[in-house]
């Protein structure tokens, strides 16, 4: 196991090099310049811009150039935020996000599992229906309606907490975004956690221990629930992966200072180094997070060898 | 006694043809089995009152949105300045409203069903094939080729999604065709990484190993033992792909990037309606209920699909 | 803002000059106990530095932390800053004379050296300022300057003496005074800069010389500042601290103004004026600006090249339509690129502007006929996508394909591909729209001059490109008006866009915001100007 986590942990810097090579190369082809804007630049004046970004250099040797800061650990500096260095943005942004989106895919994975365990044991009754109605709202709806009702109710209606905003991980500013998540997020892990216990309660193995006479809840919470975890399980990465670095429309509803937020513009603006900057977080984290739903597996179906 | 029956966990899924053989060798089986699996499982989902009615409903929406604009009076896409912004009503046939151009909000619905619906399907339909295929591929094959397979997934999350788009839709054009490619690309992956976890489980089987025993070659392991009993959980999948793909599809158009005016998707009437729902609540309730409609469908017909393929659900 | 003769305005200034300035509480107004305010600046600022910001957002902020010799008060009148008073002494020559109690943050004296600096760093290829050749083009020698042919002590600035400045201006500038209240003209601190670095717009670095200081920065969340204690008129600013928010999102900025969070909206969501000029008739603000909406015609596309193709697009579009049903937010018709309210020219009109529409289709019918393009022809039209351009771009669409049946194939496309479709002249129709830079006719007319690089048309007329510059020579203002008025008509009579509507700022502000003004056509204000009233 350990092995497996250092040949994983290892293979992370090919992939990263993948990665912000590909991503490179992607942002140059795009049409439009960090530097077009409503307002055209004079040539001279995009002239001395580029030579300041070192945008004029060719291509091959502005990308040594980044590579060289990345291994330093140096992001670069950002376009759209000229007065920040990208890594200075990151470690701002990253919090935010990660509070926010971290605390939704706990407690979706929570509200989802319970939801779907409930509605597994009661299958075809008016439970399961009406209690995969409840779950699947965040998948009906979009999001960028639940969003605003959320404020219109909470906000301006009964005046209970914020409409928007950050303050230093304040409470009231983290429970509306956490809900729009967690809405969004209990729909998946709901319905996929209902068909994975419904498939495993009628294997064989709990049919044994049913006939050995054991409780329902023994059976579910001891026997049953480990191996239908698993495709559950399989989820939790890309979810918190979106929850964390892609909740743009949380973001722009909530007005968080957060990841999403400062991808969409990054590249809209074609900052490259911010994208690259935030291309290279978000696969240490795709790494990471997979790496651990990887380890989970293991420690839930002991079948699995890596 | 054939190697396979039926009294085993895991065998029931196996293809139609097998179920034939299987049932023309043991004539004595055959007598007492006299049902294909299949037929079961349609018993079974219609048995299922929300799928059997979500099912239905589907159908009808979809007939809906394919013949209702060419029965109705007005055209999606002739603005009508005099009728801007209205409430429903029944003296002018506008009976969901229009919208702030005078446009008529039932035509508008129905045909930006027909994009949703079609973006939805044909869409998923790609990303799930590509994301089975891959997922069961990585999962059974293990070892170094899963874990090449599984980094290229990864880096398929790192890359935004927002870069994908501008470049494939700068590149490649806006047709329809296109729109559906370009939201593949970024909807693969989840269903890969659920694949390829129920395969690694999988493939630590009995069943599985009986075959590689056997000497059966590996492809049609995978795509005829391991896919099927993968079933359920991509049933259940596919059908939580559908939602995401058709909101993808309006974040896309909302960036200029998807359905080009005056066509329009549900996503597009819904942002749209969004914006200003406490002026004109119209333009949003009726395109938000039938999107909410037709993916609760979706979302108990994958249920009951995967309760109907589940074999041990007698 | 009326234009005054020299003479005329030297008294004023002078005069007003030895008033305290912003006594700007009118008299009986009871202000509120704390004075703080919460505004939305509509994004987060690219950057402080006053010489290399560009966006709006930016230079809200940047007025608050630094003055420049002039500034614009609430009401849109020029009114000093660090320059006490101000002197054309020859046509291509201004002095400014700087008042000797202006302090920098920190306590330094502020001097004629810093705007020196200033400008120079403006001007300097290295700082690679995308305005350098906006405002580079009213200060002598800086074209040279920036295209690296002479050093940046070449600047036609030069400081006489420590309170007094010299500019000298390539061609007679009368509005100079309007031009130097951009903070890019202003002075930057320059031990600052040498000892921070790159870091010097941090909070806590930032040395500026402006009413307030920087207290705090979340990017993407809020910018906070602070009344600045060394600030020479700090007994005259109310304000003790004012928070921008960076909320892009007009829907979201609504919801914070309704939840009281925020008490000043960036700008209303398209297609919600009405409803909030109902719901608060105490609190909705509407000031026409100095801006224009058009649409960009591809002069050289082999459809459109034909002149009368152009005027007949331009004619049969219902403007009052577009303004009192499909926009509805204010905004004014425009058959011209001078704007209403902008000096040193007067609006130009059509002459079918007056006709009925019925006698316009027909005129314009003729005219395609003329020219051979059939209905059914194509046109294709490019914008960016927002809910606005959208709105208005389905109005043009269907106008056309009524009146004239030209159908038009929208295409919305992502802002900076728009903007390189443009400048590549890769379109046939596109959205355009623009925002003075200052309150001349020349920003608006370098939209449709020769060789200009804000023109994305395409168009040239050699004769009112001669008019132009015979008007900037000029040293009377009435001459200059009419000369300039002589040729933005010339221009439009050539048809290379379609203007559509002044631009106008709809936004929702609390009634207990004082110093707010319905004037201020360029939408500027500083917080030095702004108070809390009791409520």
């Amino acid at each position: 196991m350990g092995s497996y986590c250092l040949r994983r942990i290892l293979a992370t810097l090919p992939t990263l090099l993948v990665v912000v090579t590909v991503c490179y190369l992607m942002l140059h082809a795009t049409p439009g310049g960090p530097f077009d804007d409503e307002r055209k630049v004079s040539a001279v004046v995009l002239a001395n811009l580029q030579a300041k970004y070192h945008l004029d250099q060719p291509m091959w040797k502005q990308y040594l150039y980044y590579l060289n800061n990345l291994l330093h650990g140096d992001l670069g500096a950002s376009f759209r935020y000229a007065d920040w260095s990208v890594n200075e943005l990151v470690a701002k942004a990253l919090p935010v996000s990660a509070a926010i989106g971290g605390g939704a895919i706990v407690l979706s994975l929570l509200i989802g599992v319970l939801l779907g365990s409930v509605a597994a044991l009661r299958q075809n009754s008016a439970v399961d229906y009406l209690v995969m109605l409840m779950g699947n709202l965040g998948h009906a709806v979009p999001s960028f309606v639940i969003g605003p009702v959320l404020i219109l109710v909470f906000a301006v209606w009964l005046r209970l907490l914020p409409a928007g905003g950050w303050d230093d991980f304040a409470p009231r500013y983290i429970v509306l975004p956490m809900a729009l998540l967690v809405f969004i997020n209990v729909a998946t892990i709901g319905r996929v956690m209902r068909g994975s216990l419904i498939e495993v309660l009628h294997s064989n193995f709990i049919r044994t221990a049913r006939a050995k006479g054991l409780p329902t809840r023994i059976i579910v919470l001891r026997h049953a629930m480990k191996p239908a975890l698993l495709p559950v399980v399989s989820l939790i990465g890309p979810l918190a992966i979106s929850s964390i670095t892609s909740a743009v429309v949380t973001e722009t509803v909530f007005s968080l200072p957060g990841l999403g937020k400062l991808i969409v513009n990054g590249a809209a603006n074609r900052d490259y180094t911010l994208v690259l900057g935030l291309v290279v977080l978000v696969t240490v984290i795709a790494v990471g997070f997979n790496l651990l739903v990887d380890l989970a597996y293991a420690a839930l179906d002991p079948k699995i060898r890596y | 006694m054939p190697l396979w029956t039926r009294k085993s966990a895991t065998d029931a899924r196996r293809s139609a043809n097998e179920a034939l053989l299987g049932a023309l060798v043991g004539a004595g089986e055959a007598a007492l089995a006299g049902r294909s699996p299949w037929a079961d499982a349609r018993a079974r989902f219609w048995r299922n009152r929300a799928a059997a009615l979500s099912l239905c409903i589907l159908v009808a929406v979809v007939l809906l949105c394919a013949v209702g604009p060419l029965l109705l009076p007005h055209a999606f896409d002739s603005a009508d300045w005099d009728a801007m912004s209205l409430p429903p009503s029944l003296n002018n046939a506008h009976y969901f409203g229009t919208d702030d151009s005078g446009r008529d909000l039932l035509v508008r619905s129905l045909v930006g069903g027909r994009i949703s619906l079609m973006v939805g399907m044909l869409a998923t339909l790609a990303s799930a094939t590509l994301g089975i295929a891959w997922g069961a591929t990585a999962g059974f094959l293990g070892g170094r080729a899963d874990a090449l397979m599984m980094r290229v997934v990864d880096m398929m999350y790192a890359v935004p999604y927002l870069l994908i788009a501008i470049l494939m839709v700068t590149m490649l054009g806006r047709e329809f065709y296109l729109v559906v490619v370009t939201i593949t690309v970024f909807s693969w992956m989840d269903m890969a990484r659920v694949v390829r976890g129920q395969t690694l489980s999988l493939r630590s089987r009995e069943f599985i190993e009986a075959a590689r025993a056997l000497g059966v070659p590996t492809r049609r392991i995978i795509f005829g033992h391991v896919v099927p009993n993968l079933l359920g959980v991509v049933a259940v999948y596919t059908t939580v792909t559908v939602p995401g793909v058709i909101l993808t599809e309006s974040v896309l158009s909302f960036l200029g990037l998807g359905i080009q005016e005056p066509m329009t998707s549900w996503g597009v009437l819904i942002h749209d309606g969004a914006n200003v729902m406490e002026i004109s609540p119209w333009m949003l309730l009726f395109p938000a209920a039938l999107l909410s409609v037709t993916l609760y469908c979706f979302n108990y017909i994958g249920d009951g699909l995967r309760d109907a393929l589940d074999p041990k659900d007698v | 803002m009326k234009m005054l003769s020299n003479s005329l305005a030297l008294l004023l200034v002078m005069a007003s000059g030895g008033l305290a300035m912003a006594a700007n509480v009118p008299a009986g107004v009871k202000l509120h106990e704390t004075q703080e305010l919460v505004r939305n600046n509509g994004s987060e600022p690219e950057t402080l530095d006053p010489a290399i910001a560009s966006g709006v957002p930016a230079n809200n902020v940047i007025r608050d932390l630094f003055e420049g010799l002039t500034a614009i008060d609430s009401a849109g009148r020029v009114v000093p800053g660090v320059a006490e008073s101000w002197k054309q002494t020859d046509p291509q020559t201004w002095v400014f004379k700087l008042r000797k109690n202006a302090k920098w943050s920190n306590g330094d004296g502020v001097s004629a050296d810093d705007f020196v600096y200033g400008m120079r760093r403006l001007v300097d290829p290295a700082t690679a300022s995308k305005y350098a050749a906006t405002y580079g083009v009213f200060l002598h020698n800086a074209k040279d300057i920036l295209e690296g042919k002479k050093p940046p002590v070449a600047l036609g600035v030069k400081a006489v003496d420590a309170y007094t400045l010299e500019i000298k201006t390539p061609f007679p500038t009368g509005f100079l005074p309007d031009v130097v209240s951009n903070l890019q003209l202003g002075p930057v601190h320059k031990a600052t800069i040498d000892k921070h670095g790159k870091d010097w717009t941090k909070p806590g670095n930032l040395v500026g010389n402006g009413a307030f200081t920087l207290k705090d920065w979340q990017v993407n969340s809020k910018i906070v500042v602070a009344k600045s204690t060394n600030y020479w008129d700090a007994k005259n600013v109310q304000l003790s601290k004012l928070t921008y928010l960076a909320v892009e999102d007009g829907n979201a900025d609504v919801k914070l103004y309704e939840s009281g969070e925020n008490d000043w909206v960036y700008q209303l969501p398209p297609g919600t004026y009405e409803k909030y000029k109902q719901q608060y008739p105490k609190e909705i603000r509407n000031t026409t600006m100095l801006g224009l909406r058009y649409y960009s015609l591809q002069n050289a596309d082999p459809v459109l090249k034909d002149i009368r193709v152009r005027k007949a697009l331009s004619m049969v579009i219902d403007r009052d339509l577009l303004a009192q049903r499909v926009t509805a937010d204010g905004q004014v018709p425009a058959y011209g690129v001078i704007v209403n309210g902008v000096s040193g020219a007067n609006p130009t009109r059509y002459e079918w502007a007056g006709w009925p529409m019925d006698r316009r289709v027909a005129e314009a019918k003729k005219l395609l006929a003329d020219a051979g393009l059939a209905p059914g022809s194509k046109l294709k039209f490019a914008y960016n996508t927002s809910e606005y351009h959208k709105k208005m771009a389905i109005f043009a669409a269907s106008e056309w394909k009524t009146k004239l049946g030209i159908n038009l194939e929208l295409e919305a496309m992502e802002f900076k591909v728009l903007i390189k479709k443009r400048d590549d002249r890769d379109f046939q129709m596109a959205r355009n729209g623009w925002v003075a830079d200052y309150d001349d006719a020349t920003t608006f007319l370098t939209l449709v001059q020769c060789d200009s690089d804000q023109n994305s048309q395409g168009n040239c007329n050699r004769k009112a490109e001669a008019l132009i510059d015979e008007g900037n020579k000029s040293l009377d203002p009435a001459k200059r008006r009419t000369l300039l008025t002589q040729a933005a008509q010339m221009i439009m009579d050539d048809y290379p866009m379609i203007p559509l509507l002044q631009y106008t700022v709809p936004r929702l502000v609390k009634s207990y915001v004082g110093g707010y003004s319905s004037t201020n056509a360029l939408d500027r204000y500083r917080a030095k100007d702004l108070y809390v009233i009791k409520h």
